[in-house]
């Protein structure tokens, strides 16, 4: 590829020779009387070789070289000094100030031939990265632009943060450690009688384990919770809903697992059925302030085909909360590797238990922002908060 | 990676490297592992003592390994450290594999 190549001599039978070498293996050459006018040059030609004499009028080659490396032109100048014979202390500055190349005057045809030949090699091998460098930008872009996309589509599939149904408020915070989340969360009425909510957690994090997450919110509407896990007059069983869940997405050869709590309120009898199903416990706040842990365990879904789900029950009167945490809270781990866990979650709780559920949620993320130091959460963050009103 | 001994009686014991076995080298061990079992190994130790946090990936790479042997062989672990042993709890893990205090105790109980 033929390239433009400034000649800079104050010298004019020196920048006729330089000019006719140049012109003669295919360059074009563009002349320049002073350090000045070469700037502009190189600044107007769009020029990547500069030949430039050392000692010239006005700005000398130092200073030309000096000027061209701080200014932003947004391609590498390659610079090929001209020096006298023993200027040995000029050449080691001319290196300190940016030049990349040295010849000694007189010049020779065949020498300035070959140094502007390896000087073009560099300005393609620049070009090409410089290419590669502009296209992986460009796609960089792109996909952080699909991600914040898939963000916001995720977002929405959430229900509102905070609302209030039937004497049960919900509050909740939902933090993807990077863009989309694997996890998920959703809570709707089923009956006159019965709310229903769900979180779940799917293993890993990332956009794998967000396909499947958000694959899990499409499927849980309340109509699917309400037909699972019992809207009607008979007892609820949420866990009924898991082992659906588990014969849909257990796998033979499969590693993807999610772990999730569900719960259906019943408000008449003041009696909350749930499925822990490797969730972690949810913490139950009661109006004395003392905190409860639920649940015992249950396995994970999808994990195993045989797993068997249980469901518990606990009373959930006016006045109490129960707190929802994915295991990015009980994990996260201070700056010393110390993990935040459970005792430390339940004081939290009891300490700001009194607060709106809408609240509470923020002051977790707060607190484990501040157990980490600053440093970004590395899994994904869910709170979910319900508080049965009390009576007006 | 994994630190693995095949002992005389056939019996393989895996040490996952690390103090950690999370997502970040999960596969990794799941990978390795699995080569084990290809390579013939069907009944499994593996040693979590020197590991002081398992999560979600991590669980998920040890129940692979349990189901890819199947009904070959048997997959145990020991060793569990205390937050390891929290997460086997709450997922019921501790009623899928058996668990033992150590490498020796598992070793004994397999050759018994």
């Amino acid at each position: 590829m033929p390239y433009k190549v400034v000649i800079a001599d104050d010298d004019a039978t020196q920048r006729i020779f330089a000019s006719s070498v140049i012109s003669r293996i295919g360059f074009t050459p563009v002349l320049a009387s002073d350090g000045l006018e070469a700037l502009q040059m190189i600044e107007a030609s769009g020029a990547s070789i500069l030949v430039c004499d050392l000692d010239m009028p006005g700005i000398d080659g130092h200073e030309v070289t000096r000027r061209l490396r701080a200014a932003d032109l947004g391609r590498y100048i390659h610079v090929v000094m001209l020096t006298s014979a023993g200027q040995a202390e000029q050449r080691r500055l001319a290196l300190e100030a940016g030049v990349d190349d040295f010849m000694t005057k007189p010049l020779d045809a065949a020498v300035l031939t070959a140094r502007i030949r390896a000087a073009a090699r560099l300005v393609d091998h620049e070009q090409v990265l410089s290419e590669k460098n502009r296209a992986l930008q460009l796609a960089k872009r792109r996909i952080e632009h699909d991600l914040n996309v898939a963000a916001a589509a995720q977002r929405r599939l959430l229900p509102n943060l905070a609302r209030e149904i039937r004497g049960c408020r919900f509050g909740s915070a939902f933090e993807p450690s990077a863009y989309v989340s694997g996890d998920m969360f959703g809570y709707y009425q089923l009956s006159e009688d019965r709310l229903g909510f769900y979180a779940v957690d799917v293993a890993g994090h990332g956009i794998h384990a967000a396909l499947l997450s958000v694959a899990i919110g499409h499927l849980v509407t309340a109509q699917y919770f309400a037909d699972k896990a019992g809207a009607g007059s008979n007892q609820p069983d949420p866990a009924a809903m898991v082992g659906a869940l588990n014969d849909r997405f257990y796998r033979e050869d499969g590693t993807d697992y999610f772990t999730m709590f569900c719960g259906v309120l019943d408000q008449r009898s003041e009696r909350l059925f749930f499925c822990q199903a490797g969730y972690p416990s949810p913490i139950l706040a009661r109006r004395d302030g003392r905190t409860e842990v639920v649940g015992d365990g249950g396995f994970p879904v999808g994990l195993l085909a045989t797993a068997d789900f249980q469901n518990g029950a606990i009373d959930l009167a006016a006045g109490e909360t129960l707190i929802l945490c994915s295991d990015g809270a009980i994990e996260a781990e201070a700056p010393d590797g110390a993990p935040f866990g459970e005792d430390r979650l339940r004081g939290l709780i009891a300490e700001h238990a009194h607060k709106d559920v809408e609240a509470l949620p923020g002051a977790v993320v707060t607190a484990l922002a501040d157990w980490r130091g600053g440093r970004p959460l590395e899994d994904d963050l869910t709170v979910l908060a319900l508080g049965r009103s009390t009576p007006a | 990676m994994i630190h693995s001994h095949i002992q005389s009686n056939g019996i393989c014991v895996i040490r996952p490297d690390g103090d950690r076995l999370t997502a970040l080298g999960a596969n990794a061990f799941r990978q390795e592992a699995s080569q084990l079992i290809d390579d013939g190994s069907n009944r499994i130790v593996i040693d979590l003592s020197e590991v002081r946090f398992v999560d979600s990936s991590g669980l998920g790479a040890i129940v692979g390994l349990l189901k890819k042997v199947g009904n070959r062989g048997e997959v145990v672990v020991c060793g569990l450290t205390d937050a390891v042993r929290q997460m086997f709890r709450v997922t019921r893990m501790e009623r899928v594999f058996q668990i033992y205090p150590d490498a020796g105790a598992a070793l004994a109980a397999l050759d018994g």
